[in-house]
């Protein structure tokens, strides 16, 4: 009895304590799963300015659109006029509804009410590290180096996650081809920036890529030089061997491949001598000796 | 002129008995080898008959030989383009079947067998596969008309015969055959050499013998292929390509080769003949209805100073000189010419020539089915012959009948002289207007006579010396070994040394 009711009382501590949390990590929850992507007032990042977000969207639509943004746009006008204004829809993200409120609520919270017109046309903001050392643009030839050998996996990670070239590719002349699960990173500093670059890799927003480096973070020191890696590799695209590799490309080539290997094959059977000539003789044989 | 000189040879087909002899005489030197089994470099078929491989002047099945291609020829299944896109696919080529599977007896079983009420019996094995097997056909199961309505029936040359005309060679009272012995022509223009990728087959300069070379040979097997006798088989041992070597190693020592030197009946004759290589592109291509005469043009007369000075001048032996002067071939061939190529329009310029077959011409059957001598001559003429014309001209002179029937009108005349010769009941006028028909005097005939029954061995075959000394001296300096030939030990005596 005594057991039963301190289990009671555990159960009901844990889930109290994990509500207060949610309630109260609203802080916490958005800088782990938004702010790579989002900020609030600070203008485009990844995604636009969640500033105000909270009042000009209802709860049901911010939920659908967090949940699962591609579905929700084939249904919704507004969510489809977002998708497009970015380029791509936002990654499904694995909150629950008590966290998407939570985080709804911070937004509400920390929405300056009166913020210049301009903020939210500003071009990316490019937040500058707190550190100067740690600004990719600073960095030097080493750090790139040392970027490309994380990248590559020539070096692992102090962490031991994943590295890059796993899921990603970059067009660069000492890179083998990279992987073709996930986006190609060969421009991801000018799509991005730093900052998006930064928050990406310190709270990463892709379910695949957030379960890979949950227990495994990248160090700063390494989202910097990862960070001077893509800054040197985008901007030294045009130089880079051309070597473009697409989701289609195992498909398109595959099929001429078996085109080609099928027409060869079909080229070598096409004139052959398709029987033995004494074939009418050997079946004459047989007739005659079963007819016996 | 470009002269060269070549090994020919002589068949007289009226003297061929079909004992296999040279076969088997084959056989025994170079193909009784593993992977050799199935290959008979000498064969003897009977005509009509499908022959070996089964059907294998059909080029439309098996693509052999050469077709005119403007004023050149290509080669018909094989060649830059066709070659390569076959190369690893050759796709017209004979399978075992088509020769046949070769086999053994399990004679060992017929000693060892345990006492029993039956007798012992020795099974057939595959010499391929090592397993019993049911023997299906052999190399020549069209023999002697065997297998009558499967094979002789299924005769490739019949397409150009009339319905009649092939129904009335089956007449039991009419019917006729003759044998054909067949070994590689050691061609002029060798579709095998043509089609060669590696450049393995090559024909030799100085006898102009054609081989496969057994370390470049590389299995592509398009000579099996080209070759439009089917003469050159793939040894699935050794995965090399073999062919008749015209027993190249007897030749350079003075002997004929073993198929001729066998010989039972002593059709086979052999010789040297100068020809101008210059031609050879010209004659192969030239129109079908020529390719007999310009064939036989090529071959030079070695009496001719003109050609013998540039002969001389092409480094030819004053011995080979004098051998072509004395060759049979020449006279069969260049002199009397009585002697034919087989199937001319392969465009190979074949050096193997038949004297055809005068088939029976003593007699045929009436047609109120009594055994008739024809006319009151015991030696009726060409045109009374059983066979039809139209057979032989497609075996010998693309179908040109003319061409046999001159043949014919000699050999019958030289009949005709012997028995004016020996049983003296020919008139004089008789044998004149045979002799007229043929264009020839009584001492060709008499030539033709001597040659064909009487001729000795050193007749029948003027071999010329292989000069085998002239050939070493260009690869190495004999001097070296002078002083360190004669007497050796193989294992060292105790004292001395």
């Amino acid at each position: 009895m005594k057991m039963k009711l301190k289990l009671i009382g555990a159960t009901v501590s844990i889930v109290l304590s994990g509500m207060t949390m949610n309630a109260q990590d609203g802080a916490s929850l958005f800088k782990q799963t938004c702010s790579a992507c989002h900020t609030i007032g600070k203008g485009k990042l990844v995604g636009p300015d969640l500033k105000g977000v909270n009042t000009k969207r209802s709860e049901a639509w911010i939920t659908s659109f967090v949940k699962n943004a591609q579905a929700f746009g084939e249904k919704d006008a507004d969510a489809k006029a977002m998708i497009t204004e970015f380029g791509y829809p936002m990654p499904n993200q694995n909150v629950s509804d008590a966290d998407i409120k939570a985080i709804i609520k911070y937004i509400g919270e920390n929405s300056p009410t009166e913020v210049a017109q301009t903020t939210e046309t500003a071009a990316p903001v490019v937040e500058t590290p707190a550190d100067p050392a740690l600004d990719p643009a600073n960095a030097n030839h080493d750090d790139i180096l040392a970027g490309l050998m994380l990248f590559s996996g020539e070096h692992r990670l102090s962490n031991k996650g994943p590295s890059c070239i796993t899921c990603h590719n970059v067009l660069h002349g000492d890179l083998i081809a990279g992987g073709l699960l996930a986006k190609d990173l060969t421009k991801v500093y000018e799509r991005l920036g730093a900052a998006g670059i930064n928050g990406m890799l310190s709270a990463p927003p892709f379910p695949a890529m957030a379960a890979s480096y949950k227990d495994s973070p990248l160090t700063e020191k390494e989202i910097f030089q990862l960070s001077a890696f893509f800054n040197d590799a985008a901007k030294n695209t045009i130089y880079q061997p051309q070597r473009t590799y697409n989701d289609n490309l195992l498909l398109y080539g595959g099929g001429v491949a078996f085109i080609i290997i099928a027409s060869i094959i079909l080229l070598m059977f096409i004139e052959r001598k398709r029987k033995c000539v004494k074939e009418d003789i050997y079946k004459r044989q047989i007739k005659a000796a079963s007819s016996k | 002129m470009n002269v060269r000189s070549q090994i020919s040879m002589v068949f007289h087909l009226d003297k061929c008995i079909g004992c296999h002899t040279c076969s088997v005489a084959c056989k025994n030197i170079w193909t009784d080898r593993k992977g050799a089994e199935y290959m008979w470099w000498n064969n003897v078929e009977t005509k009509p008959g499908t022959g070996y491989p089964t059907k294998w002047e059909d080029q439309e099945i098996y693509q052999g030989g050469w077709v005119k291609n403007g004023d050149t020829v290509s080669l018909k299944g094989a060649g830059k383009l066709k070659g390569l896109k076959n190369i690893f696919h050759n796709p017209n080529m004979p399978v075992l079947d088509d020769y046949y599977e070769p086999w053994a007896y399990r004679y060992q079983d017929l000693f060892d067998a345990p006492e029993g009420d039956d007798q012992p019996i020795g099974r057939a094995v595959s010499l391929i596969t090592g397993e019993p097997m049911e023997i299906q056909a052999g190399p020549n199961w069209d023999d002697d008309l065997s297998g009558t309505p499967d094979y002789a029936r299924k005769d490739v040359n019949f397409k150009h015969l009339s319905q009649a005309e092939q129904e009335a060679m089956f007449q039991l009272e009419k019917m006729t055959f003759h044998y054909l012995p067949r070994i590689c022509n050691h061609c002029l223009n060798p579709a095998c050499v043509g089609s060669c990728p590696s450049g393995a087959l090559y024909k030799r300069g100085e006898d102009g013998v054609v081989l496969i070379n057994q370390e470049r040979c590389r299995a592509w097997r398009m000579c099996v292929t080209a070759c439009p006798y089917k003469k050159s088989y793939y040894n699935w041992n050794t995965g090399k390509s073999e062919k008749c070597v015209l027993c190249y190693p007897r030749l350079e020592s003075g002997q004929p080769p073993a198929c001729m030197h066998s010989c039972v009946g002593r059709i086979r004759y052999l010789g040297v003949m100068l020809y101008d290589a210059d031609q050879i592109q010209q004659v192969a291509s030239c129109d079908e209805s020529q390719l007999v005469d310009r064939h036989l043009d090529i071959y030079l007369n070695p009496n001719d100073p003109a050609v013998i000075k540039a002969a001389k001048a092409n480094g030819i032996a004053d011995s080979t000189i004098k051998a072509a002067q004395n060759s049979p071939v020449y006279k069969f061939v260049k002199e009397w010419k009585i002697a034919l190529p087989l199937h001319p329009e392969f465009r190979t310029l074949p050096n193997l020539f038949y004297v055809p077959p005068l088939l029976p011409a003593m007699a045929s059957v009436s047609a109120d089915g009594i055994y008739d001598t024809v006319s009151e001559h015991l030696l009726a003429g060409v045109e009374k012959l059983r066979v039809p014309i139209r057979y032989l001209s497609s075996l010998f002179t693309a179908g040109n009948d003319q061409k046999v029937i001159d043949v014919f009108k000699k050999l019958h005349a030289v009949r005709v002289s012997r028995r004016d010769t020996t049983v003296k009941d020919v008139t004089e006028k008789q044998l004149s207007t045979v002799m007229n028909e043929a264009g020839m005097d009584v001492h060709t005939a008499n030539a033709i006579f001597r040659l064909t029954s009487l001729a000795t061995f050193e007749e029948r075959f003027v071999i010329p010396a292989a000069h085998r000394e002239e050939a070493i001296e260009m690869l190495e300096n004999t001097g070296d070994y002078k002083g360190s030939t004669g007497f050796g030990f193989k294992e060292k005596p105790a004292r001395g040394l």
